[in-house]
């Protein structure tokens, strides 16, 4: 019934994997659906923060293989790696407590609050699935929403991060440091990683939108996911705007234009891979029957009201800009997870901020360097620079392995490279280019698309280094003590979150405040970007998507910002000043 | 023969490239720690990140923090006292409590060893 090429002769294992916000735990639902409704056992493990699997069929899942009643032959499990990190961090934490000062406690609990220690805690939790015939030998194919990453994976490789830890139980950290925790042995690690690695086994597939930044990145996680093994790899394509939807709305018919555009610019690495395409549905992908839809082309049998065009009361960005405008000079940070598009609001806020007549520099890691580019010298109290992302972070690496990695052997050094391809190492790199536009800045409004996470300062701030450093770089000649203070004190620094109307964006962007919130920074406000709401499209599909909208809308507005603005999606790409002041609406 | 144990702070990565500055001290000292494990030294190091109970049961440690902080780590006991902290040995020292002859060493570069001449 179904031509979808990823469910072809679809092997025991399925990963599927994207940013968050692409559907994939709505396509692994569906997936293991389709599966169950063909006669097979089936188990669907969902790690997903958001993880709404126990909403979808309606009953309670949680950290254990639940039947679902509704669905003969379905099991599924929801793991949390926020839970499984916390669960770790109390073992190691939990029996020094009261033991040692709480200064030292909290300086080690800070350690085990990073990216690393949550992706290898939640690996730990796959590791028994993939290996335990006795949890899984009842199941034909287990289904999960997420893939571990290729970092994590890399490092389980390494012979070198072994030697110290599982096997003597101490010697040199590395990014694998949390392992030590964790009770598995090697061997179960090794036959996990060699799981994924099996065609014949395991196949991976890669879900995305069709956005020319979104697939560049897809591109970038399937050659180091392919370069580590993981040959077995399909494309999703998902959430495709229909031709049919497009009627005589101009803004579908630019949506549809741009994401054909961007399917027909696949980058080369991708063109090879089995593609499958799943359209755009109108309906919330709650409940049974809207799952079972999802995958089937056919037009939606779901009835579709026809919403009406809302009259759309929500705050402009150039609300925001106005009450940024007062304080004269400070650091603006847009903060957010990639494709949001921090790049696009943080130069929005540049050039309305210049526009008042108040002197800006914007600085901004885009890739592409494009926007950048259009906006140097167009406004008179506006300067542009940017920093590759790439580039500070290999000249980062390359210091560090010219410099400490020349003493070590092999084994060492492989240890070393791998750390130095960390998520934080990128974070650090890039941060510390930043701190030098800062220090440059002066009394105008520097304006960035990036900012730190919590964990990073505290982990800098923890040690001092921190301090060293910006101090140095910003030669003592700043009238505050320090610059974790700058960063915590409003007047100074205003931290601006940028997310989409959707459920597990807003979820991420939740986390990222209440890791900031552990630095002791409170975000200043929430950017809601790429808004359908916002607009006043016609188009019903659209509408439909509207209306959906407004429910995370609500929940920014009154659960997670103190102040916040809305920002529609817009039919031409947001270049040059006059698309930018426009998308920062009217005060 | 004298044992040396090392307690480390609470590093996430040993190197420290995922989370501050790498400490160059702290690859040249992981360096020496090999060197002198393979010449028979007996030598055992604690990070305080992965085995905080190894500093809580240890009387001298654990008042050690308490007095100091964990901003005052390393922290290195030979045969149970006090034999350095706030920095980490280098090769010399680690050779002179491990009773190491100096001439099985083999230098690993010219002009450092683990100090900050260079």
């Amino acid at each position: 019934m179904s031509a979808l090429r990823f469910l072809d002769q679809a092997p025991r294992f399925l990963f599927f994997t994207g940013k968050g916000g692409v559907g994939k735990t709505s396509v692994a639902c569906a997936t293991a659906i389709q599966l169950a409704d063909a006669g097979r056992q089936v188990l669907l493990v969902s790690t997903d923060p958001a993880s709404n699997v126990g909403q979808v069929f309606g009953i309670t899942i949680g950290n254990q293989i639940t039947a679902i009643p509704a669905v003969p032959r379905l099991a599924a499990l929801e793991i949390d790696p926020q839970a499984a990190a916390q669960a770790y961090r109390d073992r190691i934490v939990g029996p020094v407590r009261g033991l040692l000062p709480e200064a030292v406690v909290k300086g080690i609990e800070e350690q085990l609050s990073g990216a690393c220690t949550t992706e290898i805690a939640a690996f730990d939790e796959f590791t028994a699935l993939l290996t335990d015939p006795a949890l899984t030998s009842g199941y034909d194919h287990i289904v999960f929403d997420t893939a571990p990453t290729g970092h994590t994976i890399r490092l389980l490789q390494l012979p070198g991060a072994w030697t110290g830890f599982l096997e003597e139980g101490k010697g040199d950290a590395s990014c694998l440091g949390p392992l030590a925790g964790l009770e598995k042995q090697r061997d179960q690690y090794k036959a996990a990683v060699a799981c994924l690695a099996d065609a014949a086994r395991t196949r991976l597939i890669l879900v995305a939108r069709a956005q020319h930044s979104a697939l560049r990145e897809v591109a970038r996680t399937h050659e180091e996911l392919a370069a580590i093994g993981f040959q077995n790899q399909y494309l999703l394509i998902n959430a495709l705007l229909p031709a049919s939807a497009i009627g005589n709305d101009s803004l579908a018919l630019a949506i549809h234009t741009r994401e054909q555009a961007a399917l027909q610019g696949i980058p080369e690495v991708l063109r090879a891979l089995p593609r499958d395409e799943v359209l755009l549905k109108a309906f919330n992908l709650v409940g049974l029957e809207a799952l079972r839809q999802l995958l089937v082309d056919a037009p939606a049998s779901v009835p579709m009201a026809v919403a009406p065009v809302m009259a759309f009361t929500q705050p402009s960005l150039s609300g925001l800009v106005a009450e940024i405008a007062l304080g004269g000079h400070g650091l603006i940070m847009l903060m957010g997870k990639g494709g949001v598009g921090k790049t696009t609001i943080a130069a929005a806020v540049a050039v309305n901020l210049a526009q008042r007549g108040l002197p800006v520099h914007l600085t901004t890691s885009d890739p592409a360097a494009h926007l950048g580019e259009t906006l140097d010298g167009a406004l008179a109290h506006l300067t542009v620079s940017r920093i590759d992302p790439h580039a500070e972070t290999e000249r980062y690496r390359q210091q560090i392995l010219a410099t400490k990695g020349a003493k070590l052997d092999a084994q060492g050094r492989a240890m070393l490279e791998e750390d130095l391809r960390s998520p934080c190492t990128e974070e650090i790199a890039v941060f510390q280019a930043f701190s030098r536009i800062i220090r440059a800045a002066g009394k105008q409004f520097v304006v960035m698309d990036t900012a730190p996470t919590g964990h990073t300062l505290l982990l800098l701030d923890a040690t001092g280094a921190y301090h060293r450093e910006v101090a140095r770089q910003m030669d003592g000649s700043v009238p505050f003590s320090t610059p974790m203070m700058q960063l915590q004190d409003p007047q100074q620094t205003k931290v601006l979150i940028v997310t989409l109307a959707e459920t597990t964006p807003v979820l991420e962007a939740a986390n990222l405040q209440n890791d900031l919130r552990r630095a002791g920074i409170e975000p200043w406000a929430w950017v809601i970007n790429n808004s359908i709401a916002a607009t006043t499209v016609a188009s019903p599909l659209l509408r439909q998507r509207a209306m959906n909208e407004v429910r995370e809308i609500d929940a920014v507005a009154h659960q997670h910002a103190h102040r916040y603005a809305v920002v529609p999606l817009l039919s031409e790409e947001p270049v040059g000043v006059d698309r930018l002041l426009a998308l920062a609406g009217r005060h | 023969m004298a044992s040396i144990q090392i307690f480390d702070p609470a590093l996430c990565c040993s190197t420290g490239v995922c989370g501050v500055e790498v400490d160059q001290q702290l690859v040249g000292f992981s360096a020496d720690v090999d060197w002198a494990k393979q010449n028979g030294a007996n030598l055992e190091r604690f990070n305080l990140a992965q085995q905080p109970m190894a500093f809580a049961d240890n009387a001298v440690v654990k008042a050690f923090l308490e007095r100091s902080g964990a901003d005052a780590l390393p922290l290195v006991l030979v045969d149970g006292e006090v034999a350095l902290a706030g920095r980490y040995p280098n090769r010399d020292e680690l050779a002179r409590w491990a009773a190491i002859a100096e001439t099985t060493e083999k230098p690993v570069s010219a002009c450092c060893s683990g100090s900050s001449c260079c």
